[in-house]
């Protein structure tokens, strides 16, 4: 990747993190990560105490790709996964396939979240060929 | 085809299982680094026998069972036989086929002198399985030469043998290399993800060994302590194209030579096996 791409590139996952985080008050933060599990960006709303430190982070990371790699293994018969959603006591954890990475948002809980994953999806550009 | 029965199925990750296969009658004759062809009825075939070929991991001199390290790649579509296998129980019967292939072990020059030069086995992923049974059958048979296994894989989950390979290592240090010179080394292409914090050796592709660093020699040629050359190192390799093309373009400078493109007089340096 050339530095020109590599800019225009961060800049597209600056704004979509961004677009995501502010897409519905309830979410909490927005992360992008790719399959070898680097966070490419992430944005949380600064008024906020996080809620897992930097290690549990990367654990949070990580069941959320592996998660995400098992379910490719029966895409091949159920077609690819579009969304998943874990519902905590204290917060809920959305995840959504984008591009090849996956687009990691956590919500505050007990909110209805048939909104809150509209509002998501909508501020997601399409991108799918 | 023959028959025989799973014995033993140890599952390393979800994807990665260690199968044991006990023939019935005589124990058949093979050579390290051989492959098997196994076959089983298939249900989505309607119960039609569906064969593939597996590296074989255990060494000639083992009369007990066959053993394979298997890894159940499901993308983009799963498998017939591996799924089969993976959904098996031990005591269920297997079909094989007598083994074949021909990544052995040279023991002589195209001269029929001995060959005495060190050998470098590099295996990607479960491509591993023909050198883990190559290691085994060098130290049953008491050879002398030195030998280097090097294994890649992107998780340190996946380093099927590492315990067995480390044992014949320590093995050569205590008794001393002049009577088994053994080493093995692992490279993890995925350091940075979270179930590889513990890892601090090689990180990279496993032919990252062979690539001469800024200002330093290969990982290979510090651990070999000399420079490596086609008069003094023999290559085995088995994994993905990738491994063997990544392999060949650090040997470079055209000095080694695959067996495939042997040269007239019958040399090379280079063996190699791919799958996929």
């Amino acid at each position: 990747m050339g530095m020109a791409e590599e800019i225009v590139t961060t800049q597209t996952y600056e704004k979509l993190c961004s677009d995501v985080l502010y897409s519905h008050e309830s979410v909490r933060f927005v992360g992008l990560v790719n399959n070898k599990s680097d966070l490419l960006h992430s944005v949380q709303k600064q008024e906020l105490d996080p809620l897992l430190d930097e290690d549990e982070i990367k654990i949070s990371i990580n069941y959320s790709l592996e998660r995400w790699r098992k379910a490719q293994n029966l895409s091949f018969r159920l077609g690819n996964e579009k969304l998943t959603l874990t519902e905590y006591d204290n917060v809920t954890l959305i995840s959504i396939p984008y591009d090849g990475k996956l687009l990691l948002i956590s919500t505050q809980p007990t909110v209805h979240y048939h909104d809150v994953i509209q509002s998501i999806i909508s501020a997601i550009p399409p991108w799918e060929k | 085809m023959e028959n025989a029965t799973i014995s033993y199925i140890q599952l390393l990750r979800e994807d990665l299982a260690i199968f044991r296969v006990v023939p019935e009658g005589p124990f058949p004759d093979y050579k390290a680094g051989q492959f098997l062809t196994l076959g089983m009825p298939v249900k989505s075939e309607n119960n039609r026998i569906i064969n593939r070929a597996y590296s074989i991991a255990s060494n000639p001199e083992n009369k007990k069972y066959f053993e394979f390290v298997i890894r159940w790649v499901r993308k983009p579509y799963p498998g017939r036989l591996t799924t089969a296998m993976f959904n098996a129980k031990e005591g269920d019967s297997i079909h094989w086929r007598k083994a074949n292939g021909t990544l052995t072990i040279n023991d002589k020059l195209p001269n029929g002198e001995p060959d005495t030069r060190r050998i470098v086995c590099i295996g990607g992923g479960t491509g591993l399985a023909p050198f883990v049974s190559m290691a085994q059958h060098l130290h049953e048979i008491g050879d002398k030469r030195e030998i280097i296994v090097l294994h890649g894989a992107s998780y340190v989950d996946e380093l099927s043998y590492r315990e067995r390979l480390t044992d014949l290592e320590l093995e050569s240090i205590d008794r001393g290399t002049d009577k088994w010179n053994f080493k093995y080394r692992a490279a993890i292409s995925r350091p940075q993800e979270w179930l590889n914090r513990s890892w601090t050796g090689q990180v990279g592709r496993v032919e990252n060994f062979l690539r001469a660093r800024p200002g330093r020699v290969s990982a290979l040629e510090e651990l070999t302590g000399e420079k490596i050359t086609k008069d003094n190192t023999m290559f085995y390799i088995c994994g993905w194209q990738g491994t063997i093309d990544g392999t060949l373009e650090y040997l470079g400078n055209n000095e080694f030579v695959t067996e495939r493109n042997k040269r007239e007089d019958g040399s090379y340096e280079v063996k190699f096996e791919s799958y996929g």
